[in-house]
């Protein structure tokens, strides 16, 4: 069996938050959700954007720490900071390309994504990809989501003069082989006259248990 | 208040590496001489404190060449460590402002109490887990007082000798000098806190050893990510060292010193190993833990300072001289994150919750499709 992938897909979110709350229940995470869901434009749609660690070949994050506390696993993991190294000074939350790492300051520590690594270490699915209702979120082999998705799957990223590639791949266009992450024409929204973007649609629903009582 | 600093650090300058003779290696310049310099400095420290060897005890002799051998490789990974570019900033910030004119009394009260949180109470562990907590509280405590104890008793500062008016009593003989008004009968109380100060060490590390062992036993989040030489080896090492120091009292105390000669050979041999882990393994957090306390000095600078706006929409999300500092380390680390385009002209003026957003805003705008 050829190799398990993780595949994410923006476009197919539904922002049901599944994947936030499978998360928090992953034991590496201990109870918090390394998931971040995001709304695009609040006020003109419900479209919202998971994101997961992408799991960088040359992690910025790594690179700018001054603890040597992010290490990369031979499988490619980029894993979350070791404890007893961190000082939680937040460099990889700043240096990050995709804003990924949470600092948590009751902890002072930074927590991250990685890739529920108690169970895909013993070859099993991520929390958040093994509830994801829509697929956005989806892991197995390339065989797998070629038998049922259409695009192509890109791990390859331009951030102004820097390309980074990634274990993680992003579903694009049928043949686009990488991304151009363009700022100018994604200027925020709320700085149009008619903008109402500050507004949450979903700021009356409860908050989801973020570990208070962990 | 603490103000942040403005001002671009000193560009680097490495020296060149020293090559070993005869082995193929090479060895950082800075960290050598910090480390020989560290390590003559202890010796120095050990002839004069112990009165031109006077007062030294050659059958620890062992004990304390591993130790001035351990300085010596702390104090070169330590300087290695210092030059990684970010460690660097943080280096030379952390100092730069600590040593503000007019700061200086209060940084230094600031120093003791946030020490006193984060190296010794220790109670960002307590949030992260009371279990965790408590295990890293009894090794801690286990081994600080097991150091208090044995370095200068192998430097050969502090020994103990019978008082010549009482001959039941003993007293503290500190760098020479008889600690008459402090004399304490053999068999009271503080004799035996004393005698077996090395035997409380133990027990509270071994308390420690088996819930942290316990933990990672059962824990299924420490099961998946520790690693023997990094998680393990030093519980085995710690516990090594403890059992087989309480062997030499049992020895002593039960069995007529049976045994005596082999255990104390394998109590030296466990403490010298644990000694020459020191710099090289998980128990060198000990010594960059101290950075956590710079790096409150640096976030509560920047705090009282211009904020970073990100670029795109507006939100201040971290200080200006972290950003800025962020940016000149990275083209030191093999990164270029700038951008042609004038209104964003480095992909780290971006707020991380832009940078987010912005990987679907492009995967939309590449596929043609509108949100829902």
């Amino acid at each position: 069996m050829s190799e398990m992938r993780f595949f994410v897909d923006p476009v197919r979110c539904i922002g049901c938050k599944a994947c936030m709350q499978g998360c928090s229940e992953c034991a590496t995470h201990r109870g918090k959700s390394m998931i971040h869901l995001e709304y695009i434009e609040r006020g003109t749609s419900t479209q919202t954007a998971p994101m997961v660690c992408m799991h960088c070949d040359l992690p910025t994050c790594a690179a700018v720490c001054p603890a040597d506390a992010i290490k990369r696993t031979e499988d490619g993991i980029v894993q979350s900071s070791q404890a007893p190294r961190c000082i939680g000074c937040s460099n990889c939350v700043n240096a990050c390309p995709f804003g990924v790492p949470r600092y948590y300051p009751e902890i002072d520590q930074m927590l991250k994504c990685d890739m529920c690594y108690d169970r895909t270490s013993l070859g099993k699915k991520p929390m958040c990809a093994s509830v994801c209702p829509s697929e956005a979120l989806f892991y197995g082999t390339l065989e797998e989501f070629q038998s049922r998705r259409q695009g192509t799957p890109s791990n390859t990223f331009q951030f102004g003069a820097q390309t980074i590639t990634t274990k993680v791949f992003l579903v694009l266009p049928a043949g686009d082989v990488g991304l151009n992450m363009d700022v100018l024409s994604h200027m925020d929204a709320r700085f149009e006259p008619d903008a109402f973007d500050h507004l949450d649609p979903f700021a009356h629903l409860e908050p989801l248990p973020m570990g208070e009582h962990l | 208040m603490l103000k942040p600093s403005g001002a671009a650090l000193p560009p680097r300058h490495d020296p060149d590496p020293v090559m070993v003779p005869v082995m193929d290696v090479t060895l950082d310049r800075r960290g050598l001489i910090a480390g020989v310099v560290f390590s003559l400095l202890l010796t120095l420290a050990v002839y004069l404190g112990s009165q031109r060897f006077h007062g030294f005890d050659g059958a620890l002799a062992g004990y304390c060449f591993a130790t001035v051998f351990a300085l010596f490789g702390v104090v070169y990974r330590y300087a290695v460590w210092l030059q990684r570019p970010a460690t660097r900033v943080y280096w030379k910030r952390g100092w730069e402002l600590f040593w503000q004119p007019g700061q200086r009394l209060r940084n230094t009260l600031l120093f003791f109490k946030m020490g006193w949180e984060k190296m010794l109470e220790q109670r960002f562990i307590r949030k992260r887990s009371r279990d965790r907590w408590l295990a890293h509280q009894l090794i801690f405590w286990g081994c600080v007082i097991a150091i208090l104890i044995t370095f200068p008793l192998t430097f050969g500062w502090l020994r103990f000798e019978s008082d010549f008016t009482h001959p039941s009593n003993y007293l503290v003989v500190l760098f020479g000098q008889r600690l008459e008004f402090f004399t304490f009968p053999a068999r009271g109380v503080i004799g035996w806190l004393f005698m077996h100060g090395l035997n409380i060490a133990a027990v509270l590390c071994l308390a420690g050893i088996s819930l942290a062992v316990g933990r990672r036993v059962k824990d299924e989040a420490e099961i998946s990510t520790q690693r023997f030489d990094n998680d393990i080896m030093p519980l085995v090492l710690l516990f090594a060292v403890s059992v087989t120091g309480m062997m030499l009292t049992v020895s002593n105390m039960f069995l007529e010193g049976k045994f005596y000669y082999w255990i104390t050979t394998t109590h030296a041999v466990t403490v010298m190993l644990w000694l020459l882990y020191l710099p090289f393994g998980k128990f060198f957090h000990i010594f960059q833990r101290i950075a956590n306390v710079g790096v409150w000095f640096y976030k509560a600078a920047g705090a009282n300072g211009p904020q970073a706006e990100c670029a795109r929409c507006g939100e201040a999300y971290t200080s200006a001289m972290q950003r800025e500092d962020l940016k000149a380390i990275l083209p030191d680390l093999g990164f270029d994150y700038r951008n042609n385009e004038q209104a964003v002209d480095n992909w780290q003026n971006l707020c991380p919750g832009c940078r987010r957003k912005l990987m679907t805003l492009n995967q939309f705008r590449v596929t043609g499709k509108e949100f829902m």
